[in-house]
């Protein structure tokens, strides 16, 4: 088919040259896809009860195995497991388009302190929440509520950091710019957290640790739609994000309209972030991570490669960093796993230098 | 093609005034100027990517703040002087990305600019490389291949800033005459900025001097005659030798 297409494009093009050109990724797309089947099946088998894969189908098959089994299963590893892929994509391209926007390797939603700006959305509602003396952690409007002011709290870090981005056009200032940034709004928090109560102060720091779990499945629909629209608009910001690979003067040229296309990157960034940091936690590092990875694999810096590639590729590290929380008992936080698994990553970079 | 009326440069304050100048088809046109002078500005500012002061630029006797920017991208092309580099972004991937305006919403390629990049590339001397990543190609190359992405923008004027900058002279040489051979052949518009004068002089069909207090515009020979050249560095010990084509 490809020698085909080749042959009708002719002209004295040599083939293989196209069809290096043309080059598909099948067999990097199947290689990760296996693994990301192999590390769901894993992440369903083990944990603190080991169920054998014969179960697991049968009872996923409908079949009447035990409640035991099939209470751990639906109420607990797959809303869990789903959770866990869909946080591991979002953070991951919420990353890689962070990057490209900035031109700047190590921008994430934590690293530029937009996770901490949900933070301190969420810090504001559970401790407001609490101090007005309504307190019912699993009722749909407290966590619409997290979700909601963690969107609004990471939207206007994203603002902010975009307004000053027009003035500091050096990456690197913006970078200690975001971190000062973090660093202010988690003093902020501390400061509420000192004021709370107990109780409010127990609900927002177990936030913090980061966790998939304790996800009805009305949360996930939400978390899911909302993630969804964050996906879609960042695949739409494809096309611009390759003209913003060589500079904004050139993609200023072409037409690119840079401020709605940084405006897009904005929201879709804040969708991706920001919802995942609502109903999970602030997770760090699986944002800076994934798109290195993806890089590194595919070796190539297109996006319509890139987007894809990496969604699968943070899926891939969120639920491998899941199972292995999973094994010990207590679960670890998400966060100290995903920190163990991205702070090498990092390091790497920095010592290769392999900037975007 | 390009006219340029009482055009002053800059923000909020003039940082340059009164550039009356023209540019017509097939021309090939220098700027030339001391550094600082406002010469990346003149060319951003015509290519729309800065604001200007006041005064007009004409594309076809329409201002240009009157084009949409995809409308522009059409009439003109820009090539920065150190754009930056994507690794693993491939000499394909990177020129096709300035058929911004005539892909669908993912940036697909048609069939006739898959054509139209291969002749391009062939053109400026990069047949065969397509594959490669455009990170990894030399400074001429990679400079032919910047030409190359603002052909296949396929734009009637192309502005490059400082595109010999940095290179050695064979590559200089072979910029230059490529910058030559399209404007004579495809009915371009060239106008970029250099520091070479003596060869912008030779091959050039119009040259514009950004002095410190005047702006000239003209044919070279015209221009020596006026004594525009002494002009440009008339602070400085320099002298215009005239038939040298370079200052001493």
């Amino acid at each position: 088919m490809l020698y085909l297409f080749c042959t009708i494009l002719g002209a004295g093009f040599h083939p293989a040259q196209i069809v290096k050109l043309k080059r598909s990724y099948y067999k990097e797309y199947a290689i990760i896809a296996i693994l990301l089947l192999a590390l769901v099946v894993l992440n369903l088998i083990l944990g603190s009860v080991i169920i054998p894969v014969k179960d697991i189908v049968s009872t996923l098959l409908g079949h009447h195995t035990s409640d035991f089994v099939s209470d751990i299963l639906f109420s607990l590893r797959i809303p869990k497991l789903i959770t866990a892929l869909m946080a591991g994509a979002a953070l991951s391209i919420c990353g890689l388009q962070m990057q490209t926007l900035f031109k700047n390797p190590l921008a994430d939603p934590y690293i530029l302190g937009i996770s901490s700006g949900a933070g301190l959305g969420v810090a504001f509602f559970v401790m407001g929440v609490s101090a007005f003396g309504i307190s019912m952690p699993s009722s749909l409007f407290f966590s619409l509520g997290i979700a909601t002011s963690a969107w609004i709290g990471a939207f206007a870090i994203t603002l902010l950091i975009l307004l000053v981005s027009y003035r500091l056009k050096d990456n690197i200032s913006l970078l200690i710019f975001g971190i000062m940034l973090g660093s202010a709004v988690s003093a902020l928090i501390s400061l509420f957290q000192y004021f709370s109560s107990t109780s409010a102060l127990k609900v927002f720091v177990l936030w913090t640790m980061g966790s998939f779990t304790g996800l009805n499945p009305g949360q996930i629909w939400v978390m899911f739609f909302l993630i969804l629209t964050g996906f879609a608009l960042s695949v739409y910001n494809i096309k611009d994000l390759n003209t913003l690979l060589m500079g904004e003067a050139y993609a200023k040229s072409l037409g690119v309209n840079l401020e709605k296309t940084r405006r897009r990157i904005l929201v879709a960034t804040t969708l991706l972030a920001g919802s995942v940091t609502a109903f999970c936690g602030p997770i760090g590092f699986i944002g800076i991570a994934a798109p290195h990875i993806a890089r590194l694999f595919f070796r190539n810096a297109d996006h319509k490669v890139l987007i894809p590639a990496t969604a699968l590729l943070g899926a891939v590290i969120m639920v491998f960093a899941d199972t292995a929380a999973q094994l010990s008992t207590p679960i670890i936080p998400i966060n100290t796993v995903s920190a163990l698994i991205g702070v090498p990553v990092i390091l790497a970079i920095i010592l290769k230098n392999r900037f975007v | 093609m390009l006219i340029l009326e009482k055009l002053c440069l800059g923000y909020n304050k003039v940082i340059y005034r009164e550039i009356n100048a023209r540019a017509g088809k097939n021309e090939i046109i220098a700027l030339v100027g001391p550094n600082g002078v406002g010469k990346s500005t003149l060319l951003k500012s015509i290519a729309g990517i800065q604001k200007y002061h006041s005064g007009t630029i004409k594309i076809l006797n329409k201002d240009i703040r009157s084009y949409p920017p995809n409308k522009l991208a059409e009439q003109l092309s820009f090539v920065p002087s150190q754009s930056p580099r994507a690794k693993n972004f491939s000499l394909f991937d990177m020129v096709s990305t300035s058929c911004y305006n005539r892909t669908n919403w993912l940036g697909k390629i048609s069939e006739q600019d898959y054509d139209f990049i291969y002749s391009t590339l062939k053109k400026v001397g990069l047949d065969g490389f397509a594959g490669r990543d455009s990170s990894k190609l030399s400074d001429g190359e990679f400079q032919r291949a910047a030409i190359a992405r603002s052909l296949v923008q396929d734009s009637q004027i192309i502005l490059l800033d400082e595109p010999t900058a940095f290179l050695d002279i064979a590559n200089k040489i072979t910029i230059t005459r490529l910058l030559k051979e399209i404007a004579e052949q495809e009915n371009k518009t060239i106008i970029f900025s250099t520091h070479d004068l003596q060869h912008a002089l030779k091959i050039c069909d119009k040259i514009w001097i950004m002095g410190h207090s005047q702006f000239f515009s003209g044919e070279p020979e015209n221009l020596i005659e006026k004594g525009a050249f002494e002009q440009m560095f008339k602070d400085s010990s320099l002298k215009f030798d005239s038939k040298l084509f370079t200052y001493i």
